[in-house]
């Protein structure tokens, strides 16, 4: 799936001289919402573009991308599926590794 | 464009530890994406995402590999060399993998492998290119139904049809592309490419073999023909004959589409586009709950 609404957001905020984080999905075990190369690229204000699987661990990866546009720092994040929080089920049950890289123009 | 390393000078600033990082891209990296997303043509995007501890590679370096030349860079000597080799080799693929290298370069597969390198770079290799184009030819029911699915998987859809009533805007509102017209002209025209994806199924066998003909040899992702076994073999016979190509005639899928019993235009459908996935991603065609009895059955 071409990611171009991504690379577009990312080319837009270059133009302006604006940082983004982009968080990608390295690798998947098990059963994900999305697969390896899904994207999700986080502006400074907190707004993005594209999805990494919504919901289930997206937010944990919102927050990581939000520490990297900080710190600069590229990490990867590990997200865990297979555990219930808040006492419901989540309905995927895997585990993603999910790449988080700021870029600048 | 010249094959410039992009600027990793400016990440330096902000290395600290034992590991350089890259902070950085250069918008001409975020365009060359774009670019390959929106009009190709086709780039294999190499990002390395994870090094062990002392591999002198920056964590989101970034290498662009086309089929004839590279921008950006990933280390430079042999790793780079390797990569490159394998990136170029996945483009005709579509691969998205993330895959482990030593740092000199060498594939490794396999946890147990992995485990016992010494020092290993993980480099995400994604195949950016644009949205696959699905050309229709015929505009009937089944016409239709595989149309539909196809702009509901993100391809860009084409229609070709001869009789307005089947070709225009209003019935296909979702196609980039409605054409009426003479089915040879039209398709010796239509641009095919290895991420064209055709599929016959026109009014009638002689138009099928007439639109086979015009696009046998020209090197589509993946051409399939509707109609029973019978009278796909006569058309196949016939363009052999005529002294089409064989490997290409060989490369026609019909009858179209998978064996899941399918009965309705939708559901043929279905089968036509499971089809077209499995040339594209590469799947064993299998219920998934086969495997895991498979798996049972093995370990046993």
């Amino acid at each position: 799936m071409p990611h171009d609404e991504v690379y577009e957001a990312m080319s837009s905020a270059f133009e302006t001289g604006a940082p983004v984080a982009l968080a990608t999905v390295a690798q998947t075990l098990g059963s994900t919402p999305r697969k390896t190369g899904a994207k999700m690229l986080v502006r400074e204000d907190g707004s993005f573009v594209g999805t990494i699987g919504g919901g289930c661990g997206e937010a944990e990866v919102w927050q990581e991308a939000m520490d990297a546009l900080d710190d600069g720092s590229a990490r990867m994040v590990t997200v865990d599926l297979t555990e219930p929080v808040d006492g419901e089920d989540k309905i995927c049950g895997g585990v993603m590794r999910i790449f988080v890289e700021r870029l600048q123009a | 464009m010249s094959c410039t390393s992009s600027s990793t000078s400016e990440s330096s600033a902000d290395q600290g530890g034992a590991y350089p990082e890259r902070m950085t891209t250069s918008s001409e990296i975020a365009q060359a994406l774009l670019r390959a997303a929106r009009e190709g043509p086709a780039l294999a995007a190499c990002t390395v995402m994870a090094a062990s501890p002392g591999v002198d590679v920056a964590l989101g370096a970034k290498l662009l590999v086309y089929a004839d030349h590279e921008i950006g860079e990933i280390g430079g000597g042999p790793l780079q060399a390797r990569v490159t080799q394998f990136a170029r080799d996945a483009i005709p693929n579509h691969l998205v993998q993330t895959c482990v290298f030593t740092p000199q370069g060498d594939l490794i597969e396999g946890r147990r492998a992995i485990e016992s390198a010494d020092a290993v770079v993980e480099v995400l290799v994604e195949v950016v290119e644009p949205a696959a184009t699905l050309l229709v030819v015929g505009g009937g029911h089944v016409g239709l139904a595989v149309g539909q699915l196809g702009a509901m998987l993100g391809m860009d859809v084409a229609i070709i049809d001869d009789r307005e009533d089947y070709a225009n805007p209003e019935r296909f509102p979702y196609a980039a592309d409605v054409i009426c017209g003479d089915f040879d002209e039209e398709l010796q025209r239509f641009p095919i490419s290895a991420n064209t994806y055709i599929v016959l199924v026109s009014r009638g066998h002689k138009v099928d073999e007439l639109a086979l003909r015009a696009v046998a040899e020209r090197g589509a992702g993946y051409v399939g023909m509707i109609g029973s076994q019978r009278r796909t073999r006569t058309v196949l016979q016939h363009l052999a004959e005529d002294g089409v190509d064989r490997e290409s005639l060989d490369r026609v899928f019909t009858p179209i589409g998978l064996d899941i019993g399918a009965e309705t235009p939708e559901e043929i459908a279905v089968s036509v586009l499971g089809e077209i996935i499995l040339v594209r991603r590469g799947g064993g065609a299998q219920p998934m709950s086969e495997h895991g009895r498979s798996l049972a059955a093995a370990s046993r």
